[in-house]
């Protein structure tokens, strides 16, 4: 396959067997057992252009006429010229031209994604494939376009002359098909950490999908209406509103009472708190013992700390770091303005990989003057809890296997490598790294809001593909205890890791057939803690 | 979106078969969403767990978390996926006409 077949007009350009798939390990060493991909419908597939590989992540409705198809590409175009210009892309235009620029195409990022190579090398999830597409379109139809920005910022006579070959052609199956690609990446950048220049594949695909969302308004719905939109409207992206907020946290100091004999008051909204406390929003809903367990340990530790039920305040996450800058903006500012309301000291980021990336290091470029408000992640607190011994632990509780996996947006982009690390080597005695781990870790497969995305059989596309690697990892790393009868734990500090976890297990039976269970870090301190009797993780709850 | 027939009234939904005007649920569009979601014929413990779903989303605009769900019930987690094998959420809360989940939940 070339690049410009991208153009041709076929039924689709790669088709997902599970023969040429990467092998997992025992018990799931038998293609043939694996659940199959479901197929679109008919229905779908004449609705939506589907040509790619079969999957529909967005679902872009085939164009109706001539006209509208015009309007499409003429829109992609400009958006495109758009990107290159210092006022509509001063956060990212320089990263974005070095990356365009310095790539001499040596592939040495191709074996670190871990959609590539789960899929059998299938050469559309090539980390080089999507920017060499954008190349060729600047070279073939934007160089000489009234479109082009100065040479300075990169147009003729800048950086775009380097760029080469013309093999494309500029139609709708073109462009809509690069919209879909643009969501087969899932952000992890592990492709720009082992790139010997730096070049950086994964900010080319959100720059792609930037384009999609800013200049089309195509982006999947769960990221954009159901996400962004939703949280500015009813305070959080998964509909949770102030006064449901208030329901589930009073369920939650009922259920710490039952579970720990002690009741306790959740702080919200207390003005001049040392910290205030930001949880993914999705954590209240789908794993309330998270929130629990951090409420447990921050009380033992008399922190002075709060949560807030200000609309958007109490959902840590901003989906426009996956996709737009402009959403991204809006929900970085409420963010901050909610902890400057409350005039707490700090903004501390729970188990949320991607708020840690746009709250703490992306919002640094928008947020001034008294916005910029001091903003870290939660885990070299609980680090300062645990080994310097303000909470009591006893490890022995917690005998049983556990690994951990690494959020890709706290490991690898912050650096926050061994806080949680150290945690897990004092309160867990059997606790084991799977491999590679760190800074090299790979992504869950769930990342870049791939976790939430539920539409059509992009679920299937996520257990089968992107995240493949990662339970390949999981299951070697618990080869010598994989029995149903052994139970063990993946320890994931991030809610949307932990979501896509809880997927792959479900999809693949991991809880029946090997007995592993996934959660939090905090869940693991607590279940450790002295002064608790009974234990506070609950296995049956998979 | 489609449209479907639903207790004897044209409803749409969407590609997961998920209502999309809740408005127009009754007992039986349930009846009919059960019989998609193989949990036809609904007994009394369906309706138990279908009508706290339903109550609770008409209160607070959302579903609530399944922990609470089990123990406002007292059904547990899988006799829930024994009654609604599409789980609480795909199975159980779309027969209770609430929209899918969305978040990070």
């Amino acid at each position: 396959m070339k690049i410009e077949d991208i153009s041709k007009k076929t039924d689709q350009l790669i088709r997902i067997e599970q023969s040429d798939l990467m092998p997992l390990p025992y018990p799931y060493d038998n293609p043939e057992k694996n659940p199959p991909m479901k197929m679109l419908t008919q229905e779908q597939r004449d609705r939506y252009e589907a040509s790619l590989d079969g999957v529909l992540a967005i679902g872009i409705p085939k164009p109706q006429s001539a006209a509208e198809e015009k309007t499409f590409i003429d829109k992609f175009l400009s958006g495109l010229a758009k990107l290159f210009t210092k006022e509509n892309n001063w956060t990212f235009l320089q990263p974005l031209m070095h990356s365009l620029e310095y790539c001499v195409k040596c592939q040495l990022c191709n074996d670190s994604c871990p959609a590539y190579i789960a899929s059998g090398k299938k050469e559309i999830y090539r980390p080089t494939f999507r920017p060499e597409v954008l190349r060729r379109i600047i070279n073939k139809y934007l160089k000489k376009s009234p479109l082009s920005p100065p040479p300075s910022q990169g147009g003729p006579g800048g950086l775009w002359l380097k760029f080469t070959g013309s093999d494309i052609d500029l139609n709708w199956i073109t462009v809509a098909r690069l919209a879909e690609l643009a969501y087969r990446c899932t952000l992890c950048r592990k492709c720009a950490q082992v790139c010997p220049l730096g070049v950086d594949n994964g900010l080319i695909t959100h720059e792609i999908r930037k384009l999609f969302s800013q200049e089309l308004g195509i982006a999947p719905k769960e990221l954009h209406e159901q996400g962004t939109i939703q949280q500015l409207k009813v305070g959080s992206s998964t509909g949770l509103s102030p006064k449901a907020l208030s329901n589930i946290i009073s369920f939650m100091e009922d259920d710490i009472e039952e579970k720990t004999g002690k009741r306790i008051k959740i702080p919200v909204d207390k003005k001049g708190a040392e910290i205030l406390l930001m949880h993914n929003a999705g954590e209240f809903i789908s794993w309330p013992e998270n929130p629990e367990a951090f409420a447990i340990i921050f009380d033992a530790a008399g922190i002075d700390w709060t949560l807030s039920s200000e609309l958007v305040g109490y959902d840590a996450v901003n989906y426009g770091v996956w996709y737009d800058d402009i959403q991204l903006a809006r929900i970085a500012i409420a963010h901050a303005e909610t902890a400057k309301k409350l005039k707490v000291k700090k903004i501390s980021v729970g188990e949320c990989g991607h708020s840690h990336k746009a709250m703490i290091v992306v919002a640094d470029r928008v947020l001034t003057g008294d916005l910029n408000i001091p903003r870290e992640s939660a885990l070299p607190l609980l680090e300062d809890l645990v080994c310097n011994e303000r909470i009591k632990i006893d490890p022995n509780k917690n005998n049983f296997p556990v690994t951990l996996h690494d959020p890709c947006n706290m490991v690898r982009l912050m650096g926050i490598v061994e806080p949680q690390r150290k945690i897990l080597r004092k309160i867990c005695p059997q606790f084991i790294e799977m491999e590679p781990h760190g800074v090299e870790n790979y992504c869950c497969g769930g990342g870049s809001g791939f976790a939430i995305m539920q539409s059509m059989n992009f679920p299937d596309w996520r257990s089968v593909i992107s995240g493949r690697v990662k339970l390949k990892q999981i299951l070697e790393t618990f080869h010598d205890t994989i029995s149903p009868e052994i139970k063990k734990y993946v320890c994931a500090p991030c809610s949307n890791c932990k979501g896509q976890i809880r997927e792959l297990f479900n999809y693949y039976n991991v809880w029946e057939e090997c007995g592993i269970f996934y959660g939090g870090l905090v869940e693991l301190i607590v279940n450790a803690m002295v002064d608790i009797e009974k234990p506070f993780i609950d296995w049956e709850w998979h | 979106m489609p449209k479907v027939i639903l207790g004897g009234t044209e409803i749409e939904i969407d590609e997961d078969g998920f209502i999309q005007e809740p408005g127009k649920w009754n007992k039986e569009v349930a009846v009919d969403l059960a019989k998609t979601e193989n949990a036809f014929p609904m007994g009394e413990d369906h309706w138990k767990l279908v009508n706290y779903l339903r109550d609770y989303y008409l209160k607070y605009e959302i579903a609530p978390p399944i922990r609470m769900l089990v123990k406002q019930t007292g059904i547990d987690l899988k006799t829930i996926y024994q009654l609604f094998p599409g789980g609480p959420a795909k199975g159980a809360c779309k027969i209770a006409g609430l929209p899918k989940p969305t978040g990070c939940v």
